[in-house]
C-alpha cells in the first residue's frame, strides 16, 4: 500500500456506505461505478491512475447509456445491470441453445446449492475446519464453472465472488465468522432464487427481478473481502479469462462430476422410472395368474418349485423398482437447521436442533411436498412452543430450548416427529378461543386431546401477538390439508409445561395405496383404507327414509347420510337395500357418508394409475388400479363422494 | 404406384395416399392411417367410468397402463350391438391438448391393411347438414367398395377429449 492509507481507507468506508444505499433500484448501475472506485486502491497502488480513471469513466458511461457494449470486466458488466432483464434474457437465450444441458445445469446447480447450507451450519459449529470449507467451496466452484461454460453470466459472476471469498478463507486470510456465514447463506438463497427464476423463464413463464438482490449481495461479499485488507481476488481480468477458457461445448464440471460420483448414482427421468414400475407391476400380476392356474398346479413338482422361485424374484424386483423412487429426507431436515438458526436470530431464543433418522427414505414427491408443512411446524415450535431463556429458567429448565426432528419407519408408514421441550399447548386458551370463534359450545365437555385437535380447524390461531415469525393466518389447518393431500395423518401429544410432539404419519410411497376392494354389481372399486371409518351390516330398522327413499343409517348414536354406490355411479345389478349388502362408512374432514356396496372383497395394496385427462372431470374417482386379475378397478375419492352426497342433499332440500 | 395427373380434387387428397387399416362398423367400412395404430387386441373386460357418455365404454389395462376405450359404433350413432368373437379394440395414438395419448376404439371387426394411392381417394362429398363430415378426411373406392377415411385426432383428440365428456 502506498502513503495516504488513512485517506484511502476513509474514502473506501464512505464508498462502502454509498454502495449499500445505491444497491436498490434504480441505482444499481451507479453502485457498480462505486464498486469500481472501491477497487481503485489497488490500481492506484500499482501506479495506474489513468487506467482507473478510464475504468470509472467506462462504468459511468455504461450505466448512463445502459450500454450493452460492456467490456469483459465484472464491473462494467454490472454496469449494464440497470437493464437487468436484458441480461437475464441473454442468460436464458444462452441456456436455450442446448435445452438438455440447461436442464442438467439447473438440476445440478440446485442440488449443489442444497448441500451448502448444511456445511455452512456445521462450519459455524467447527470454525476453521478445512474439510467443511472445501465442502462449501466446491459446490460454488462447480456452479460457477457450469454457469460460465453455458454462458449464464449473472449466476457466474455472483458465484465467482463468493468463491473468491471462500478461497481467502481456505488460504487462511479470512476467518469465517457470523457475518461471513450470513453472507454465504444469503448467497445460497439468492443463487437458488436466480436459478429457479431462470428455470421459470426457460419454461416461458414470467420471471421476477432479482437484480437488486444480486447486486446488493455482490457488494456485501465485496465488503467482506475488502474489509479483511486482502487483495480482492475478483480482479476483472480473472473472470474474463475464465469465461473464455471454459467455452467448450461440454462443461468440464459435468465431466468431472461424472468421474466422482458416476459410479454410485445415475440421474434418471422419473417417467422412465414410472414406466419400469408399471411393467414390473404387470409382471407381478401375470406371474400370479400363472401361479394360480389350476392346470399347472398339479402337473409337476419341479414346475411348482420353479414357479415359486419366479414368484420370489418378481416380488424382489417389484420392491427394488419401488425403492428407486425413494430419496432420504436428509436435505429437508437440513433446511430446517437453517430455518431454526434464522428463527433464533430473529426471536432471540436459544434452540438446539437435534436431527435423527435423516437417512430414512421417502417417495421423492413426499419429500418435496412435506417441506412446507414441516417448515411451518418448526416455525410454530420455535415461536409458540419454546419459551425464551428467562421464562425457561423461571420454570427450572435449561435456558437453551431443545427441538428434535426425527424420522423413522413404523408399521408400513414413515413417521416424522417434531418434538419441543416448550410449554406445551395451552388447552384452556385453545378452548376459550374456540368458543369465541363459535367452533365449540361453551358447555361442551371435551377432553384435552379433543381440544388440542381444534388447532387444525380453519382460521384458528392462538398466538396472542402476531410475530414476524408466525401467526399470520396460515394455520395448522393448511398443514393438515397438505399432509392429507399426501395421504398422511397428523397427531399431537402435548404435555403441559414439558413440551409438545407433533407426529406426521406418511405412506411409504405415493405410488401405492392401501385399499379396501369392494364390489358393487359387476364392478369392483378400491377405497383407500385411510378414508374408511368402519363397515357394518345394518338392521332394516336402523335405515331411515326421507321422502320414501332410504337416506339415513343409524350407527350407534349418530345418523349418517346413506347412499348406494350403485346409484352414485349408475351401476346395474347391485343390491338394493343396506341390509342385503354391506355399508362402508367413509370420512372426509370430519364429515361421514355411508355407502351401500354388495360386498367387501378384501384388502389389497394397489399401484395408483392416473386415468388421464379424458377423465379429469369425473367426480368421486381418484384414479385407477390394476387388480389381481389384471382388470382395472377405480379408486374412489372419499372427498369427492362426500361432496357429491352433500350436493344431492342440498338439491333435495 | 403411378400417380397420374388428375383433377383439382385429387390434388387436395394427394397427401392422404398411404397405408390404411380398414375395419367394419355395421355394413360400412372405415379406414385409418396405420401410422396412428399401435396395436390390435381382442375384446377384454372394460371397467366403466361413471358420468361419461355412452360411447365412452370405460378403461382397460394395457400392460400396466390404464387407457380409455371408446365404442365407435355408439360414437357414430349406430345401434348398440353385443360384442362378438370378431369385436376388436384398436389401440391408437391420438393428439390431445396435452400431447399424444393412447386410446382404444372398439370396432365390429378388423379387415385388412390397404395401400391406397392418391387416385383411389376422393374428397369427402357434402352430405348436407345431417351428416357431420368434419372427421372424415376422404373416401376411398377399392374394388367397387367405399371406405370412409377417418381423422382420429378429430374424432377423439383435441376437440374429442371434450367430446369424451360432453357429447
Amino acid at each position: 500500500m502506498v502513503g495516504g492509507e488513512a485517506a484511502v481507507e476513509a474514502l473506501k468506508s464512505g464508498l462502502r456506505h454509498l454502495t449499500g444505499v445505491l444497491a436498490a433500484a434504480p441505482f444499481e448501475g451507479l453502485a457498480t461505478v462505486v464498486d469500481v472506485m472501491m477497487r481503485a486502491e489497488e490500481i492506484v497502488a500499482a501506479g495506474n491512475e489513468q487506467e482507473m480513471l478510464a475504468r470509472v469513466d467506462a462504468a459511468w458511461t455504461a450505466w448512463k447509456a445502459g450500454s450493452e457494449q460492456a467490456p469483459h470486466s465484472v464491473s462494467a458488466a454490472d454496469a449494464a445491470s440497470s437493464r437487468s432483464d436484458a441480461r437475464v434474457d441473454e442468460d436464458v437465450a444462452a441456456l436455450r441453445m442446448d435445452p438438455e444441458l440447461a436442464g442438467m445445469f439447473i438440476v445440478e446447480a440446485l442440488d449443489h446449492l442444497g448441500t451448502i447450507e448444511a456445511s455452512v451450519l456445521a462450519l459455524e459449529a467447527a470454525p476453521g475446519d478445512v474439510k467443511l470449507l472445501n465442502d462449501i467451496f466446491r459446490p460454488f466452484h462447480t456452479v460457477k464453472g457450469n454457469s460460465g461454460a453455458l454462458g449464464v453470466r449473472t449466476v457466474q459472476e455472483l458465484a465467482h465472488r463468493v468463491e473468491s471469498l471462500l478461497d481467502l478463507a481456505r488460504s487462511g486470510k479470512l476467518a469465517i465468522g457470523e457475518r461471513e456465514t450470513d453472507v454465504i447463506l444469503k448467497a445460497v438463497d439468492v443463487l437458488t432464487a436466480m436459478i429457479r427464476d431462470l428455470q421459470r423463464r426457460l419454461n416461458g413463464d414470467p420471471g421476477e427481478d432479482l437484480e437488486a438482490a444480486r447486486v446488493h449481495l455482490i457488494t456485501l461479499v465485496e465488503a467482506v473481502i475488502v474489509q479483511e485488507h486482502v487483495e480482492p481476488e475478483a480482479a476483472p481480468a480473472a473472470i474474463a479469462e475464465e469465461s473464455g477458457a471454459s467455452a467448450s461445448p461440454v462443461p468440464a464440471e459435468f465431466r468431472r462430476r461424472a468421474d466422482d460420483s458416476g459410479a454410485t448414482s445415475v440421474k434418471i427421468d422419473t417417467r422412465k422410472l414410472d414406466n419400469l414400475v408399471d411393467m414390473v407391476g404387470e409382471l407381478v400380476i401375470v406371474q400370479s395368474i400363472i401361479h394360480e392356474d389350476p392346470a399347472l398346479q398339479a402337473v409337476d413338482e419341479r414346475l411348482t418349485r420353479n414357479l415359486a422361485q419366479l414368484r420370489r424374484i418378481t416380488s424382489d424386483l417389484q420392491r427394488n423398482a419401488m425403492a428407486m423412487r425413494m430419496v432420504p429426507i436428509r436435505q429437508t431436515f437440513q433446511k430446517m437447521a437453517r430455518l431454526v438458526r434464522d428463527l433464533c436470530k430473529l426471536s432471540g431464543k436459544q434452540v438446539d436442533l437435534v436431527l435423527s433418522g435423516e437417512d430414512t427414505e421417502l417417495d421423492r414427491k413426499v419429500v418435496e411436498d412435506i417441506n412446507d408443512p414441516l417448515m411451518h411446524m418448526v416455525r410454530n415450535s420455535v415461536d409458540h412452543g419454546i419459551e425464551d431463556a428467562a421464562t425457561r429458567q423461571a420454570r427450572g429448565k435449561l435456558p437453551m430450548g431443545r427441538l428434535s426432528l426425527k424420522a423413522y419407519h413404523q408399521g408400513g408408514s414413515i413417521v416424522i416427529e417434531i418434538e419441543d421441550d416448550g410449554g406445551g399447548l395451552n388447552t384452556e386458551r385453545i378452548r376459550q378461543k374456540a368458543i369465541a370463534q363459535g367452533l365449540i359450545d361453551a358447555e361442551a365437555q371435551l377432553d384435552p386431546s379433543e381440544i388440542n385437535q381444534l388447532i387444525f380447524r380453519p382460521g384458528f390461531s392462538t398466538a396472542q401477538q402476531i410475530t414476524e415469525i408466525s401467526g399470520r393466518g396460515v394455520g395448522m389447518d393448511v398443514v393438515r390439508r397438505n399432509i392429507e393431500a399426501l395421504r398422511g395423518r397428523i397427531e399431537i401429544h402435548s404435555r403441559p409445561g414439558e413440551g409438545t410432539t407433533f407426529a406426521i404419519r406418511l405412506p411409504l410411497t405415493l405410488a401405492i395405496v392401501d385399499g379396501l376392494v369392494l364390489r358393487s354389481g359387476a364392478q369392483r372399486f378400491v377405497l383407500p383404507t385411510f378414508a374408511v371409518r368402519e363397515s357394518l351390516r345394518p338392521l332394516p330398522e336402523h335405515v331411515h327414509t326421507v321422502h320414501g327413499q332410504p337416506r339415513m343409517v343409524q350407527v350407534r348414536d349418530s345418523l349418517i347420510p346413506l347412499i348406494r354406490l350403485a346409484e352414485l355411479f349408475r351401476i346395474d345389478d347391485a343390491v338394493e337395500h343396506a341390509w342385503e349388502g354391506t355399508v362402508v362408512v367413509i370420512e372426509d374432514e370430519g364429515d361421514h357418508v355411508a355407502l351401500i356396496v354388495d360386498e367387501l372383497v378384501g384388502k389389497q395394496e394397489v399401484v395408483i394409475k392416473s386415468l388421464g385427462d379424458a377423465f379429469s372431470m369425473v367426480r368421486g374417482v381418484a384414479g385407477g388400479a390394476i387388480l389381481g386379475d389384471g382388470r382395472v378397478g377405480l379408486i374412489l375419492d372419499a372427498h369427492g363422494i362426500v361432496a357429491m352426497v352433500q350436493r344431492c342433499e342440498a338439491n333435495a332440500a | 404406384m403411378n400417380t397420374t395427373e388428375n383433377t383439382g380434387a385429387a390434388k387436395t387428397v394427394a397427401g392422404l395416399a398411404g397405408k390404411y387399416l380398414t375395419f367394419a362398423l355395421g355394413a360400412e367400412e372405415y379406414g385409418l392411417a396405420v401410422l396412428k395404430v399401435r396395436e390390435i387386441i381382442k375384446m377384454l373386460d372394460i371397467t366403466q367410468v361413471p358420468q361419461m357418455p355412452a360411447h365412452v365404454k370405460g378403461v382397460i389395462n394395457l400392460r400396466g397402463k390404464v387407457i380409455p376405450v371408446v365404442d365407435l359404433r355408439l360414437k357414430f350413432g349406430f345401434p348398440p350391438q353385443e360384442y362378438t368373437e370378431r369385436t376388436c379394440v384398436i389401440v391408437v395414438e391420438v393428439m390431445s391438448a396435452t400431447g399424444a395419448v393412447l386410446m382404444g376404439i372398439v370396432v365390429d371387426a378388423v379387415s385388412e391393411v390397404l395401400n391406397l394411392a392418391a387416385e383411389d381417394i376422393e374428397r369427402t362429398p357434402d352430405f348436407g347438414e345431417h351428416v357431420e363430415t368434419d372427421y372424415m378426411t376422404g373416401i376411398a373406392k377399392v374394388k367397387g367398395k367405399v371406405k370412409i377415411l377417418l381423422d382420429l385426432d378429430r374424432v377423439l383428440g383435441a376437440d374429442g377429449t371434450i367430446n369424451l365428456r360432453a357429447a
